[in-house]
C-alpha cells in the first residue's frame, strides 16, 4: 500500500515549532488528544476561538505522510485546520472539541499543487473574475482529481511593456467567494526587445522607481512643507509600478508573443536550438528592475542556472519539453532533462507545468490537445525526479515554487500554519504515476472526494 | 350585417376585458366533470358553475341553478387556464411563417426566451415598459390561448433591471385590449458579470436610500398611508403627459422636493406617472436637485412590497453571484425564474439552500436537466420541491413547444415529481408570480373561469384538450 521506500530513508526535517517523536515514522501523534486530556484545545487554537465571534470549525487531517511543500515530510502527522487556514501541522496535537477528523492513515498529505498556466475550470469570463466565476464548472472537479487547488487564468500578456490581465483562481467548487485568490499578480513581457524598446523601458523604469520614492519621501515633505504635490504615477505604468512594488511578477516569455495555450511556438520554428540571448535579455530586465523575473519555458536555462540564481530569478518549465540539440553543438544546445535538476542544485525555483504550454487541467475532456492525457501535473514534476531532481524537491515544483512564480507564495503552496487550507491526501508518494487524490480540500472544505465522484471511483486501490 | 359585427365586436370586447359585465346572465353548469382545482383535492364528477365570466360554484353535490345551460362533461377533466410567467410573444414584429418540420421540437423545444446573453445592461431602465414596445397584430397570442394560455407575462430582456413586465389577455387585439396590467413586475436580470453586479448593487443602494427617504418628510401629507394618487387606469400615454409637465418647469423650480413625493405612493401596481421616459430627466434635469429618477422610484416602491419582481437567472452560479451583489437586507416580493437549464455552467439543483434562503418560489423549464456535460439526468424541479420550495415552470411563448407541454410535464411526474405539483407549477404557481392568482391561477368560486377542458385526463398520452375557456366564454378553435 505505501509506496514509500525512497522517503523513508530521507531524514524527517524537524520543524522547531513542533515536537516530534523521537523514531521518524513514529504513528502516535495521530491519535487525537495523545497525553493531554482530550477536551483541552491546543495553546494556539485558544486565543484565535476566543477572538472570534462565530466559532471555528476545525478540520483534521489525521496521521498520513505530511508532505508540507518546502521539501520536509512528517510522517503520521496530524494537519489542523481551522475555517479557511492551516491552524497547525505537526504530531501530537490536541485537537479542539468538535473537530471534524479525515483518517489519512497510510496516506500521504500534500499541499494542493499550483498549476501555473490553465484556463477553463470555471475562471469565467475575464476581469473582474470575480464577478463572473462559475465555481460549477465540472472541470473544477476534473482538476480537483489531479490535485490541482488554484491555478493563474488569464493572460499574462507579453509585448515590450508589461501588460496581462490575470487571476490566481482556487478550486473552491460550490462557493462564488474565495475562488478569486488574486488578480493581476503576474504581468507579462516578451524578449527580445528592440534597442529602442529596451530604452523605453529602462526610462520608464527609472521613472517608477522615482515615483515610488518620492512617495515614500512624501509624508517627510508634505511635514515640511505643506504644498508639496502628491508624487503622480507616471502614466501607462501601473503595471511597472506592481511589479517594483513586489505586488506582481513579471513573467519573461522568451521569443516574442504572450501566452500561447496550443503553442509551443519557439520550439521547432526557426530551429532553435537555444535561446541563452534571450535569457541574458530578461535577466538584463531582471538587473533594471533589481527584481527577479520568471523566465517562461527556457530551453538552455540549465546551461546558465547560476546567473539566473545571481538575479533572483525563476523559471517556469515543462521537464517533458525536448528540444534537439543541434548537432554541430551538441553539449551546449537543446534540452536537458536534468534542467531541472541543475537549476535547482543552483537555488532556482522552478515549476513545472505540462508540456506544450498547457495544463491539461485546464481543457480536460474538451479543450484540450490530448484530452485527460494531459491532466496529470504530478507526473509531469515526475519527469524532473527522472531528470535527478531530488524527489521532495519535485513537490516543490508543484506548490511552494509554482506559489512564487504566481507571486502568491504568502498564501499557497505549503502547510504552515496562516496558509490557506488547501491540502490533498492522496493514496501514495504524490509524485508515483499510481497515485490519484482521494480527498481534495480547498479553503478548509472538502470540495473532492475520490469515492464520491464519477471520474476515478471505479478505480480501487 | 355592419351592425351585427359591430354589435359583435363589442361584444367581445366586454366579454374580454372580463368585468363584471352581464353578457349573458344566464349560468352555465358543467356537470359529471373531473375537476381539477388545483387549490383543493381532485372532484370526480362534479358540477362547476360559471356566471357572468365568474366561476360561481364548485364541487361534488353543488346544484345545477334553475335556467341554466348544462354541459354535460362526462369523461372530461376541466383545469383552470395555463399561466406563462415567461413570454415575448409579441416584442417583434410578425414575421412570415413557414411550416414548422414535421414532430416540432420536442424536450425543450423552440424556447428561444430572452436569452440575454453576455453584458446585460449597464442601465437602469426599471420604469421601461414592456409593452410599449408591443406588435399587437399577431396571430401568435391567438394561437397560444387556443392552446391553453389564458394569462401570458410580457417580460422585458436583458441583465440588470431592463423594465417592467406586464400581464396579457391573450384574446387582445389592440395594445389597449391586450394590455392586463402594464407594469405587473419588475424584471431583474442577473448576469454574471461586473458591469451587472455593480448595476445591482449601486442601484439597489440607491433605491434603499429612496426609500428611507420617503419615510422621513412628516410634514407632508403622510406620504406612506395616502389615498392612491392615480385611481384611473394608467393607460399608455398618460404617465407620459404627466411626465412632461414636470421635465419642462422643474429647473426653475427651487423646491422640487415636496412636490413630487405624493406622487410615488402608488398604492399598488397601478403605477402612475413615473413610466416614461426613463432616459430624459436625468440628463435634462440634474441641476436643481435632481428630479426624480423614474426607475429608482420604481425599486423603491419594489424595495417597500408596492411592487414584485421576476428575477432571472441562469445556472446555479448565478445565485451566488446575486448574493455577493446584493446585500441580504435587499428583501423584495419575488419569484425566480430559470428559464432554461443550464446544462453546461450547472443547473440550480447545485444551489438548493441558497435557493430556500431566498423564500421565494421558482420557476423551471418544464424539463429534466443533465449534469454538467454529462447524461446524467437531474431532476431540478424534483429535488427543488423536496427541499420544500415551491415549484412553477416556465411555458414560454413557443406554440410548437406548448402543443408538447403536458407530455413535458408527464416526464416529470414519470421521473417523481407529484402530478399536482406539476399541474400547479403551470397554473398557480405562475399566477401568484405575476400577482393574478386572486383572479385566475385554480378553480375556485370568484375566479374568472379560465377553463381547460379535457377529453380525458391531461397527464395520459390519450388526453386531448378540446376547448379553452376566457372568463366564462369558449375560445373559438378556429381563428
Amino acid at each position: 500500500m505505501l509506496r514509500l521506500p525512497v522517503l523513508l530513508a530521507t531524514t524527517v526535517a524537524l520543524l522547531a515549532t513542533f515536537e516530534l517523536p523521537a523514531q521518524g515514522r513514529g504513528r502516535r501523534g495521530q491519535r487525537p488528544g495523545g497525553e493531554a486530556p482530550p477536551t483541552a484545545p491546543t495553546p494556539e487554537a485558544k486565543p484565535a476561538e476566543a477572538t472570534d465571534t462565530k466559532p471555528k470549525q476545525y478540520l483534521a487531517i489525521v496521521g498520513g505522510d505530511v508532505y508540507l511543500g518546502t521539501g520536509q515530510r512528517l510522517s503520521g502527522a496530524t494537519v489542523l485546520l481551522a475555517d479557511d487556514k492551516i491552524e497547525a501541522v505537526g504530531h501530537n496535537l490536541t485537537l479542539p472539541e468538535g473537530t471534524t477528523v479525515l483518517d489519512a492513515k497510510g496516506k500521504c498529505v500534500s499541499p494542493g499543487f499550483v498549476a501555473v498556466q490553465g484556463f477553463g475550470m470555471g475562471s469565467g469570463r475575464g476581469a473582474p473574475y470575480a464577478d463572473s466565476v462559475n465555481p460549477f464548472d465540472p472541470e473544477i472537479k476534473q482538476a480537483l482529481a489531479a490535485g490541482v487547488t488554484s491555478f493563474l487564468a488569464g493572460s499574462t500578456g507579453g509585448g515590450a511593456t508589461p501588460s496581462g490581465s490575470n487571476a490566481v483562481i482556487k478550486l473552491h467548487y460550490g462557493s462564488v467567494k474565495g475562488m478569486v485568490l488574486q488578480e493581476d499578480s503576474v504581468v507579462g513581457m516578451s524578449v527580445p526587445l528592440s534597442l529602442a524598446d529596451r530604452e523605453k523601458f529602462e526610462e520608464s523604469v527609472k521613472k517608477v522607481k522615482e515615483y515610488l520614492q518620492a512617495i515614500d519621501d512624501f509624508p517627510k515633505k508634505k511635514a515640511a512643507d505643506a504644498n508639496t504635490k502628491e508624487p503622480q504615477l507616471p502614466p501607462g505604468s501601473e503595471k511597472l509600478v506592481a511589479v517594483l512594488q513586489g505586488k506582481a511578477r513579471l513573467w519573461v516569455s522568451l521569443g516574442g508573443g504572450g501566452f500561447n495555450p496550443f503553442g509551443g511556438g519557439r520550439r521547432g520554428g526557426a530551429g532553435r536550438a537555444n535561446d541563452l540571448d534571450a535569457i541574458e535579455q530578461a535577466l538584463d530586465l531582471a538587473r533594471m528592475l533589481g527584481r527577479g523575473v520568471v523566465l517562461q519555458k527556457p530551453i538552455s536555462a540549465w546551461l546558465v542556472p547560476d546567473q539566473i540564481a545571481a538575479t533572483g530569478s525563476m523559471v517556469m518549465m515543462s521537464p517533458r519539453d525536448r528540444t534537439p540539440s543541434d548537432p554541430t553543438d551538441p553539449d551546449r544546445t537543446g534540452s536537458n532533462l536534468a534542467a531541472a535538476a541543475l537549476l535547482a542544485a543552483a537555488g532556482v525555483p522552478v515549476a513545472v507545468t505540462c508540456p506544450g504550454g498547457m495544463f491539461g487541467g485546464a481543457g480536460v475532456g474538451t479543450g484540450g490537445i490530448l484530452g485527460q492525457d494531459l491532466n496529470t501535473p504530478h507526473l509531469d514534476a515526475a519527469f524532473a525526479v527522472r531528470g535527478g531532481l531530488d524527489n521532495r524537491k519535485a513537490l516543490r515544483t508543484l506548490t511552494l515554487d509554482a506559489a512564487k512564480l504566481l507571486g502568491v507564495e504568502a498564501r499557497i503552496g505549503s502547510l504552515e500554519p496562516g496558509k490557506d487550507a488547501d491540502v490533498l491526501i492522496l493514496e501514495g508518494d504524490p509524485l508515483h504515476y499510481a497515485t490519484f487524490v482521494t480527498t481534495a480540500v480547498v479553503n478548509g472544505k472538502v470540495v473532492y472526494e475520490k469515492g464520491k465522484e464519477p471520474l476515478y471511483r471505479h478505480l480501487a486501490r | 350585417m355592419s351592425m351585427q359585427h359591430r354589435s359583435l365586436a363589442i361584444l367581445l370586447t366586454l366579454a374580454a376585458a372580463v368585468t363584471a359585465v352581464a353578457q349573458d346572465n344566464r349560468p352555465i353548469a358543467f356537470t359529471n366533470a373531473r375537476l381539477v382545482p388545483i387549490s383543493g383535492p381532485v372532484i370526480d364528477g362534479g358540477t362547476l358553475v360559471v356566471k357572468n365570466g365568474k366561476i360561481e360554484a364548485i364541487g361534488k353535490d353543488t346544484p345545477v341553478p334553475p335556467g341554466a345551460r348544462v354541459i354535460d362533461a362526462s369523461g372530461k377533466t376541466i383545469l383552470p387556464g395555463l399561466v406563462s410567467a415567461w413570454s415575448r410573444a409579441g416584442l417583434q414584429p410578425a414575421q412570415p411563417r413557414f411550416e414548422e418540420p414535421a414532430g416540432g421540437r420536442r424536450r425543450g423545444g423552440g424556447m428561444q426566451m430572452p436569452q440575454m446573453g453576455g453584458g446585460g445592461g449597464t442601465q437602469n431602465r426599471a420604469a421601461t415598459k414592456v409593452v410599449d414596445g408591443l406588435y399587437a397584430k399577431q396571430t401568435v397570442f391567438g394561437e397560444l390561448l387556443r392552446l391553453g394560455v389564458t394569462s401570458l407575462a410580457l417580460n422585458p430582456a436583458g441583465g440588470g433591471f431592463p423594465g417592467l413586465g406586464a400581464v396579457l389577455r391573450p384574446d387582445g387585439k389592440t395594445i389597449e385590449q391586450l394590455t392586463g396590467d402594464d407594469s405587473a413586475f419588475v424584471q431583474v436580470g442577473m448576469v454574471r458579470d461586473g458591469a451587472t453586479k455593480k448595476l445591482l448593487k449601486e442601484n439597489f443602494d440607491k433605491a434603499k436610500k429612496l426609500v428611507e427617504e420617503r419615510k422621513k418628510p412628516p410634514e407632508q401629507p403622510a406620504p406612506a398611508a395616502a389615498a392612491p394618487a392615480a385611481p384611473e387606469k394608467p393607460a399608455g400615454d398618460k404617465p407620459a403627459e404627466a411626465k412632461e409637465p414636470p421635465k419642462g418647469d422643474q429647473p426653475p423650480k427651487p423646491e422640487p422636493k415636496p412636490e413630487p413625493k405624493p406622487e410615488p405612493k402608488p398604492e399598488d401596481k397601478k403605477e402612475p406617472p413615473q413610466g416614461q421616459a426613463p432616459a430624459a430627466p436625468p440628463a435634462a434635469a440634474k441641476k436643481p436637485e435632481a428630479p426624480k429618477d423614474p426607475n429608482l422610484e420604481v425599486l423603491a416602491d419594489l424595495l417597500e412590497g408596492k411592487r414584485r419582481a421576476l428575477v432571472q437567472i441562469d445556472c446555479g452560479a448565478d445565485l451566488l453571484h446575486w448574493q455577493t451583489a446584493v446585500a441580504d437586507d435587499v428583501k423584495f416580493p419575488r419569484v425566480v425564474v430559470v428559464p432554461r437549464h443550464d446544462n453546461t455552467a450547472g443547473t440550480v439543483d447545485a444551489v438548493l439552500d441558497q435557493l430556500k434562503a431566498m423564500q421565494c418560489s421558482v420557476l423551471l423549464s418544464p424539463d429534466l436537466a443533465t449534469q454538467p456535460r454529462s447524461r446524467m439526468l437531474v431532476h431540478p424541479a424534483k429535488q427543488l420541491h423536496d427541499a420544500g420550495i415551491e415549484v412553477g415552470f416556465v411555458i414560454g411563448d413557443q406554440p410548437q413547444a406548448l402543443r408538447f407541454l403536458f407530455f413535458r410535464l408527464m416526464e416529470l411526474v414519470r421521473y417523481g415529481l407529484p402530478a399536482d405539483v406539476a399541474l400547479r407549477g403551470v397554473t398557480l404557481v405562475p399566477a401568484k408570480a405575476l400577482g393574478i392568482d386572486k383572479r385566475t391561477g385554480s378553480l375556485e368560486v370568484g375566479k374568472d373561469a379560465d377553463l381547460l377542458i379535457f377529453q380525458g385526463d391531461p397527464m395520459q398520452p390519450t388526453g386531448q384538450l378540446e376547448a379553452v375557456w376566457l372568463g366564462g366564454r369558449e375560445v373559438p378553435q378556429q381563428p
